[in-house]
């Protein structure tokens, strides 16, 4: 369970450009919710995942995951058991490395960094046969540096060497953003499946209400750094893209756009 | 012919030497994106170590291993003023380098004067009386020249430096290789992968430095002595070693960085070496040096203008999120 409780966040504190992005925000994330975050540009999204993965610091409120208050806790530490996928798919492999070597490092996730060989061989078919799943024909250019990859290509690694190793938690960032339509749809697939069969909790920002509304179990609309507007079990099945426009429409009205 | 001899043995003597620095450069500039100064002071630093305990009759291969350490610690030091202090990468090493004109000169006038304050002569000599790395085993066991052309050297400074490329390749291939690769390449990478990424920063600058003081050391073989200012002009020498070897063999792909950094090394002392051959003056040395890494540079740009600016803009897009 990810709880998020009394949340104050101001960027640039004393300056002339400060912004109180968020005050007293409050959200709770239960075991085995798949959660769908929309909302207009600059309402917050991006902001509250770094927040719970410790990428930028908080001016006050408490971060409990498993029960315990993280928010002292250095960035790196709290990815033990989180899992993130970024919107740019440079971000999630390392270009320079082969795509075998990108996945023995995901491989080691959680476990020691010593001088024992880094690509260890009896693993390599286990890599090509989770490769082989994606149906990209990554499997037969293990050798290749992942910079030479696709878009795409290295969206669908990413997300299937962040899930390699136990998580309980799994953040998307517009991860589907930067692909085509096709592409996009693939990876949104193997983010259900892979999130189904782990039984991981997710949270994923999206701009396709059609994903927000296809996928996950609930949804939230996020505005100005509030929640204003959140759905789960058949009131989120029920709910229609048509609904979420609406009220994306409503909200910019208020705004006087 | 002899002097044709003569002058290959020069270059190769010090180019095997000076690879050490350039393989240490590899890790830090080219691997960890670090321009690291500290080498002027630790290439130093391994001299005087190595220099030091020779003098007090320690065998020459511990000696080595003692300039390996100094190196590491001193690297390690300017990685956790970047890592941990947040002063950036050029500051760090001028500050570490600076600090180590100081140790430097007091550690060799106390190690050999017992003067703390650093006022009597700060120079070693590695005399007759000394049993340097040439005269102990294995070394030893080589004919010291070869029809009046020095092999020795040549031989021991060449087994070396493939020795430590070596080392070199195996440890970038260890876990904890892969994950100082992965650090210099995406660092937030790293990160989410649940491991502080200045750990591995840390660790690489020392590695480089321990490689540049090892450098040092060895170099006293060749000089003969250990002088204070030994150490200037060796950022200029590893990284234009390092570079004219990338560039020239940037489309050799079965090779190895590390083996192309040797052979840039080689490269680059050979134009050095025969520029003096040629009748230059000793004191144009350093002019010549600044000279053959320009062009080495401009040779390198040009070369990889394309790529640079996609790195460029994968940057710019990077920041955006
Ligand atoms: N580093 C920063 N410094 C100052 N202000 C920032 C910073 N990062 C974000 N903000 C501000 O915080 C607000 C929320 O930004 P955030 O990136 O969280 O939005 P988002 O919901 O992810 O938007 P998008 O849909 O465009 O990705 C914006 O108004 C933005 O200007
Ligand atoms: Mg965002």
């Amino acid at each position: 369970m990810i709880e998020l409780r009394n949340i104050t966040k101001i960027y640039n504190p004393g300056e002339i450009t400060e912004m109180t992005l968020f005050h007293d925000f409050s959200l709770t994330v239960e075991d085995g919710e798949f959660l769908s975050i929309v909302g207009s540009n600059g309402s917050g999204k991006t902001s509250m995942l770094n927040i719970i993965c410790g990428s930028i610091p908080i001016e006050k409120g408490e971060i409990i995951i498993n029960g315990k208050n993280i928010a002292g806790t250095p960035e790196f530490r709290r990815y033990t058991n989180i899992g993130r996928v970024y919107q740019n798919p440079s971000m999630g492999t390392c270009p320079s490395l082969t795509i075998t070597e990108n996945m023995a490092l995901a491989d080691n996730k959680g476990g020691k960094f010593g001088l024992s060989m880094g690509v260890n061989k009896k693993r390599i078919a286990y890599y090509r046969e989770m490769l082989s799943t994606l149906g990209l024909g990554l499997e037969d250019k293990m050798d290749i540096r992942a910079g030479s990859l696709s878009g795409g290509q290295r969206q669908a690694m990413a997300l299937l060497m962040t899930t390699m190793t136990p998580i309980d938690f799994l953040i998307l960032d517009e991860h589907t953003a930067a692909l085509d339509p096709k592409t996009a749809e693939l990876i949104m697939q193997l983010t259900d499946k892979i999130v189904r069969e782990k039984k991981i909790t997710a949270m994923m920002v999206t701009h396709n209400l059609r994903y927000a509304v296809e996928y996950g179990n609930r949804v939230i609309m996020m505005h100005g750094g509030n929640v204003v507007f959140d759905r789960k079990g058949t009131e989120k099945a029920a709910t229609s893209v048509q609904d979420l426009l609406g009220l994306f429409n409503e909200i910019s009205i208020e705004c006087g756009n | 012919m002899s002097v044709f001899f003569n002058t290959c043995e020069v270059f190769l003597e010090s180019g095997f030497v000076f690879s050490l620095i350039a393989m240490g450069y590899y890790l830090s500039y080219t691997i960890l994106d670090f321009p690291d100064l500290t080498v002027e002071g630790t290439f130093l630093s391994g001299a005087v170590v190595y220099g030091l305990l020779l003098h007090h009759g320690v065998s020459p291969w511990f000696a080595l291993l003692a300039a390996f350490l100094v190196g590491f610690l001193f690297g390690t030091l300017t990685g956790v003023l970047n890592v941990k202090l947040k002063i950036r990468p050029l500051l760090c090493g001028i500050l570490v380098s600076t600090m180590l004109i100081t140790v430097n000169l007091v550690a060799v006038t106390a190690g050999i004067a017992g003067d703390f304050k650093g006022e009597t002569s700060s120079m070693i000599t590695i005399g007759r009386a000394m049993e340097t790395l040439m005269e102990v085993f294995p070394a030893s066991l080589l004919p010291d020249k070869v029809s009046g052309i020095g092999l020795r050297n040549v031989v021991v400074f060449f087994v070396l430096a493939i020795l430590l490329k070596l080392l070199l390749d195996l440890f970038l291939k260890t876990k904890c290789g892969l994950l100082l690769r992965a650090s210099g390449d995406n660092a937030q990478f790293v990160v989410t992968q649940a491991k502080d990424a200045g750990n591995s920063k840390i660790l690489g600058l020392a590695i480089g430095n321990a490689y540049a003081a090892v450098s040092g050391a060895l170099y006293t073989e060749i000089s003969g002595s250990v002088n204070q200012s030994m150490g200037i002009g060796m950022v200029v020498i590893g990284l234009a070693s390092l570079i004219i070897g990338l560039s020239v063999f940037s489309r050799v792909h079965f090779m190895k960085a590390t083996t192309k950094v040797i052979i840039g090394a080689i490269i680059y002392q050979a134009c050095l070496t025969v520029a003096q051959k040629l009748g230059m003056p000793s004191a144009y040395n350093k002019l010549i040096m600044a000279f053959i890494f320009t062009i080495a540079l401009i040779f390198s740009e040009y070369k990889k203008h394309g790529k640079h600016r996609a790195k460029h803009r994968e940057r710019k897009e990077s920041s955006h999120d």
